[in-house]
């Protein structure tokens, strides 16, 4: 399968607000200010660099138009806002800098908790504006949300799976987020803790769901070969691609088996010269718990309905979470689960952190070379990327 | 008969849903309790959601069709908080949402509740009957649990 963007593309840069279920006064706007001139100073170079600015389209997000008024980023020769969740911005800023649209791109992320998932946030007169729109929807539309716990159901019905297997998705995040100083939940948490936690949709519960933050992140793309001249350690895009099936709306999937992440699946291995056995960081998506399980099978990890068993066996009681083969973690950083819902740009800050050796050091991975990120989930958001340092 | 009834009547009727012109035969067909699929005139396919061409033959000939409403249970959650509805109180019982596979063709599938049926007894596989409730006062269409004869 052609890949001409191999290890073409660097991350040189990041910067990150951290994330907590209260920014207090900053809005969506400072916060992206705040990571995007913390992944600038952190890239070692200056605004008049720019030229690419690659935003993501979230609810209550910052255009990239107004990024360059706010930041006084000129002569921009590419700007977009690709569809939230995280790969779609990336590979879009892989393109435009492999294609010469530009040269340096300004790539950020911003959350902020909204009316709808957060109570605090519906009584905050500043975001009333992000309201969904003027519909309101009755218990059984069909949406992303609610249909990753109704699918959830169908594999709990066709593999026989225990609540424990979904447990422990929530245990290895939050054991992980505990070692990342931006992480929003950092409490210990039990088997017993998940099995008692409050149920939203049954067979859901609040710990299989992630956490809604305020917060930003923010990267700095250029060419691996203006990358070399600027920093030590660039970590290279080595493959990344989305996935699509046609059956995509979420209760007319046709079944577990076939699905974006197989798309993704499939082309990230034809694209890459490495795989499984080469990868030292694993960064599944779990915006819930259901999609991490999806990706560990998916990915070839161990059979479908497996997950479960395959992190019972991978477990490391003393870290409290999983170690593939004793060397490789999942989600060091907390994952969206625990670190907060960053929709993914959370994993590819933690790909770049370990692979350039920045990562605290309790969480780190010695000489990690290879991380691979499995991003979204099973309808209309899978993605996936091989990152590698040089 | 509802189905004269004018555009901008329908979607006062649903205030609930977005409607189109790619979906508003669906709910003209609600307020005659009348669950209506479309079906390609060409292939013969049904498909659903509603959309403007047969997603199997690109045929734009396509012919809402009454489907016989039933079904088998094919994902159910069990909702403690969500969307309000009049006839729903999470504070005396968790809401099930089902996803029923339509008898008509495999894969085919339609969101809703199952209603007068013991939660513990609204498990993926079991049979089930199209039957409607009143929502904001129009018909909405709901499942209930089928007998085994009805079932077959």
């Amino acid at each position: 399968m052609r890949n001409p963007i191999r290890d073409e593309v660097a991350i040189v840069g990041l910067g990150s607000t951290g994330f907590s279920r209260d920014a207090g006064d900053k809005s969506c706007k400072a916060l992206a200010c705040e990571a995007s001139i913390a992944a600038i100073q952190d890239a070692g170079i200056s605004r008049e660099d720019i030229n690419g600015i690659v935003a993501s389209n979230e609810p209550g997000g910052v255009s990239p138009n107004q990024m360059a008024a706010t930041l006084g980023i000129s002569d921009v020769t590419h700007f977009s806002s690709p569809t939230a969740v995280a790969l779609f911005s990336l590979v879009d800023a892989v393109n435009a800098i492999f294609s010469g649209s530009c040269d340096t791109i300004l790539m950020y992320f911003t959350y902020q908790r909204l009316p709808w998932n957060s109570r605090s946030a519906a009584s905050d007169p500043f975001r009333r504006y992000s309201n969904l729109g003027t519909v309101v929807p009755v218990p059984e539309t069909p949406n992303p949300s609610a249909a990753y716990t109704a699918w959830a159901s169908r594999y709990i019905h066709e593999y026989d799976i225990a609540r424990e297997d979904f447990g422990r998705v929530a245990l290895n995040m939050r054991a992980n987020a505990a070692r990342n100083p931006l992480a929003a939940m950092t409490k210990p948490l039990t088997m017993d803790d998940y099995l008692n936690a409050r149920m939203i949709r049954d067979p859901l519960c609040m710990l299989d769901m992630d956490i809604p933050v305020d917060g930003a992140d923010a990267f700095i793309l250029t060419t691996t070969e203006k990358a070399k001249k600027i920093t030590d350690n660039p970590v290279v895009i080595h493959a990344a691609t989305v996935g699509l099936v046609d059956k995509n709306d979420e209760d007319q999937l046709p079944d577990l088996s076939r699905h974006g992440q197989h798309v993704v699946v499939e082309t990230l291995k034809a694209k890459s010269d490495v795989w499984l056995d080469d990868v030292d960081v694993f960064l599944p998506y779990d915006g819930f718990s259901i999609i991490t399980l999806g990706w560990i099978e998916n990915l070839g990890w161990c059979k479908p309905g497996q997950a479960g068993t395959f992190l019972k066996d991978h477990w490391d009681d003393k870290r409290g979470s999983a170690m593939i083969n004793g060397r490789i973690p999942i989600n060091p950083h907390g994952g969206s689960l625990s670190e907060g819902a960053t929709r993914g740009s959370g994993h590819l800050r933690e790909a770049v952190e370990q692979l350039r050796g920045s990562a605290t050091e309790d969480r780190l991975v010695k000489d990690a070379k290879t991380a691979l990120i499995g991003c979204g989930g099973f309808f209309f958001n899978s993605q996936g990327a091989i990152l590698k340092r040089l | 008969m509802n189905q004269q009834i004018d555009d901008a009547t329908l979607v006062e009727r649903f205030p609930y849903v977005k409607i189109d012109h790619d979906s508003k035969h669906l709910y003209r067909g609600w307020l005659n309790k009348q669950l209506l699929i479309n079906k390609c005139d060409d292939c013969g396919k049904f498909h659903h959601p509603p959309k403007p061409i047969c997603p199997s033959c690109w045929s734009s000939s396509l012919t809402p069709t009454e489907v016989s409403g039933r079904g088998t249970v094919h994902l159910a959650m069990f909702l403690r908080q969500g969307p309000a509805a009049p006839d729903v109180d999470y504070n005396i019982s968790p809401h099930p949402v089902t996803t029923i596979e339509l008898e008509e063709q495999q894969g085919l599938r339609f969101t809703s509740t199952v209603i007068n049926c013991p939660l513990e007894d609204i498990k993926i596989g079991i049979p089930v009957e199209l039957t409607w409730i009143e929502r904001f006062g129009a018909p909405f269409p709901v499942f209930k649990r089928a007998s085994i004869k009805e079932a077959s």
